[in-house]
């Protein structure tokens, strides 16, 4: 193979890697070898070989086909890609932080219900909407979040373990040991279904609209993330910040008072589609089948629907399970028409209330998986 | 066109198995860069066919391992066979080896029960297709463990020591993309996507695979099938149904298709409660459009 040739694949490589295709080099060490044993007159050849290592999934075909088209027939082309960077749109409202002080000042101020217009007038602890929750209340629902934690820790996955004492006979270690006493089976060892290692994410809204139930969901939050389970945290308003570190504190407050201070000078504004293509940017290689993604939102998104769904489709292929939880549903009147929702609803795998503690008891088996 | 992906195209299509040039290709640079290859597709369009017929093609054995949740080494790559050493060591109660010597004995080849992965590895005639099939069905311990065995297809079973392949299997995987896999898999493996055929090709592999059907009446089954695909069904059905359903028609001596016999058959491609309510109220179009 010739110098040019070689230099010409390589070249091929680097404008997919322009057109956002991750192109590894040994994959264009591939594709060199692979022009050596195919017929490179027959560019249909050519095109399907190139395919089939250089791209790894066919969402990656029409991005490949596209540059393969302009490359290989105009050959070395010099053009090079303009990313548009955007910027968000800086709202003077009140702002994230605002609200979040607030929480904590409130909290600190003793056993004041939060009185709130429209709220329910049931009056069973079950049924009462979080919004007219006094402070010993919140603590119920911590525990609440506990408990369900420490239940979904012990159910028992396909895999097996070696233990000490148990019901079935781990025989390959059995064996092992028998050979001490000559062949003869005196101490038997045993094996047990290991627990199941089901992982939460949960991405909570604190956006403006949000504002009363944020309060109870991120209590909520709080009581999951301070178990044993395998826990990540995040809220997001017109951005997103992790709060896994910040909730791993002794007290609900002190947790609260490092929250705001993270995500001081966000707006009230909510950019669900944004803030959740940041999450799939950074955290996205850490979900697996074995993550139960929960989304805590009403859904009100001043971004374009379109953003919500591509980011939920890839969250939903990735997951385990998507859940979203929103207050509104809890009430008779409201349906789920909003744009945001509308894009949202064919990428989730449970869409269920999440406005007072019975609603929350309910989730419990959609948190198996 | 290269004249051994044509060879490869002919080999494929005297086991019945319709194959394109994309394909072909794929299945000549797995062969020849020793790379296995990863296919995804819809349920139902002929992923897992391919191996079979290449298998058949090549004349060697096909070994398949089929993926679920948990699968792990013991099922995948070997486990002792315990019954057998039991009674191995019963039998040797009376002879004076050393504890080591017994050790040995037990723990040798004989003992060994070769799951898929190590009886592709192992196998001494010549490479074995080996299809994983539904990896998107394993977890991801499993993929990790698969990645190591297909970086160097040697395996190491601590009581015997290092088993390297005698001949490279030709590895096919498939997904059904039920999860994402990783990347470092994906990019061990030549990618290749198969897709719903399109009327002409899928009228060839009618042709093909149920020889005595009529020749319009399966030009109306494909038809009708293609127009299927295009509703918003939860089951999308696939290849397999569209052959399905065209034997079912050959056995039941349809003549022809009409809006009766195909609301009689309609099970044989949809295999869901509310697909069928669906599809029967499209019915009277789809049997007068097409």
């Amino acid at each position: 193979m010739s110098d040019e040739e070689v230099e010409k694949v390589v070249l091929f490589c680097r404008e997919l890697r322009a057109h956002g295709l991750s192109v590894t080099p040994a994959e264009a060490v591939t594709a060199t070898t692979a022009l050596q044993v195919i017929d490179t007159t027959d560019s249909y050849e050519v095109f399907v070989s190139l395919r089939s290592i250089l791209t790894t999934s066919v969402d990656d075909f029409p991005i490949f086909e596209e540059v393969f088209k302009r490359f290989w027939n105009s050959s070395l082309s010099t053009r090079t890609t303009v990313r548009i960077q955007g910027t968000l749109p800086r709202q003077t409202s009140k702002g994230l932080a605002f609200f979040l002080e607030n929480w904590g000042s409130s909290f600190s101020a003793g056993a004041q219900p939060i009185k709130v217009p429209g709220a329910s007038d049931t009056e069973s602890a079950t049924a009462k909407d979080f919004s007219e929750f006094t402070n010993e209340e919140l603590e119920e629902v911590s525990r609440l979040a506990r408990r369900m934690v420490r239940r979904l820790a012990r159910k028992p996955s396909r895999r097996w373990r070696p233990v000490k004492r148990g019901h079935r006979v781990n025989l390959r270690r059995s064996l092992r040991l028998s050979l001490k006493t000559g062949g003869e089976l005196i101490d038997l060892m045993y094996k047990e279904r290991r627990p199941k290692r089901t992982k939460l994410v949960v991405l909570c809204d604190v956006s403006g609209s949000m504002d009363i139930y944020s309060r109870l969901l991120l209590q909520f939050v709080y009581g999951l993330q301070n178990s044993f389970a395998k826990v990540e945290s995040f809220v997001f308003a017109t951005s997103l910040a992790r709060i896994t570190g910040d909730l791993k504190n002794k007290t609900y407050k002190r947790a609260l008072d490092r929250l705001s201070a993270n995500v001081r000078g966000w707006s009230g504004g909510t950019r669900i589609g944004a803030s959740l293509a940041m999450f799939n940017e950074l955290w996205l290689r850490r979900i697996d089948k074995r993550t139960v993604v929960i989304i805590l939102s009403d859904g009100w998104d001043t971004g374009e629907p379109e953003k919500l769904a591509a980011a939920l489709s890839l969250l939903n292929r990735r997951a385990g399970r998507l859940i979203w939880l929103n207050p509104l549903l809890g009430s008779a009147d409201y349906a789920p028409v909003t744009r945001g929702m509308q894009a949202a609803l064919p990428f989730i795998n449970v869409f269920a209330p999440a406005h007072d503690l019975a609603s929350l008891r309910a989730l419990e088996p959609h948190l198996v998986l | 066109m290269r004249e051994e992906i044509k060879q490869i195209q002919r080999l494929l299509e005297e086991q019945i198995y319709i194959a394109d040039a994309a394909i072909a290709t794929a299945l000549y640079l797995s062969m020849v860069l020793g790379k296995p290859l990863l296919i995804e597709g819809p349920a139902g369009v002929g992923k897992t066919e391919i191996a079979k017929a290449l298998a058949n093609a090549l004349q060697t054995r096909l070994i398949r391992l089929q993926c679920y949740e948990g699968l792990d080494a013991t099922t995948a790559l070997y486990e002792w066979n315990y019954p057998k050493q039991l009674l191995h060591l019963k039998l040797e109660e009376s002879s004076t080896a050393s504890e080591t010597e017994k050790e040995a004995m037990i723990f040798s080849e004989a003992f060994l029960l070769k799951r898929p992965l190590l009886q592709a590895i192992t196998e001494h005639e010549r490479a074995p297709v080996l299809l994983i099939d539904e990896i998107d069905r394993s977890d991801e311990e499993f993929e990790a463990f698969l990645l190591e065995v297909l970086s160097d297809y040697q395996v190491t079973i601590p009581e015997i020591g290092s088993i390297k392949a005698t001949h490279r299997p030709h590895v096919v995987l498939t997904s059904n993309r039920s999860r994402d896999l990783s990347d470092a898999l994906r990019r061990r493996c030549l990618y290749h996507w198969i897709d719903y055929p399109s009327l002409e090709k899928e009228l060839e592999i009618v042709r093909a695979k149920v020889p005595a059907i009529e020749a319009s009446l399966a030009r109306r089954v494909t038809e009708v099938m293609q127009a299927t695909r295009s509703m918003s069904l939860s089951k999308i059905p696939g290849v397999a149904e569209t052959l399905d359903w065209a034997n079912a028609l050959v056995a039941l001596k349809a003549p022809e298709l009409n809006e009766e016999i195909v609301a009689e058959t309609l099970g044989c491609f949809l295999k869901d409660e509310s697909d069928v309510a669906a599809f029967k109220a499209e019915l009277p179009r789809i049997c007068t459009d097409v």
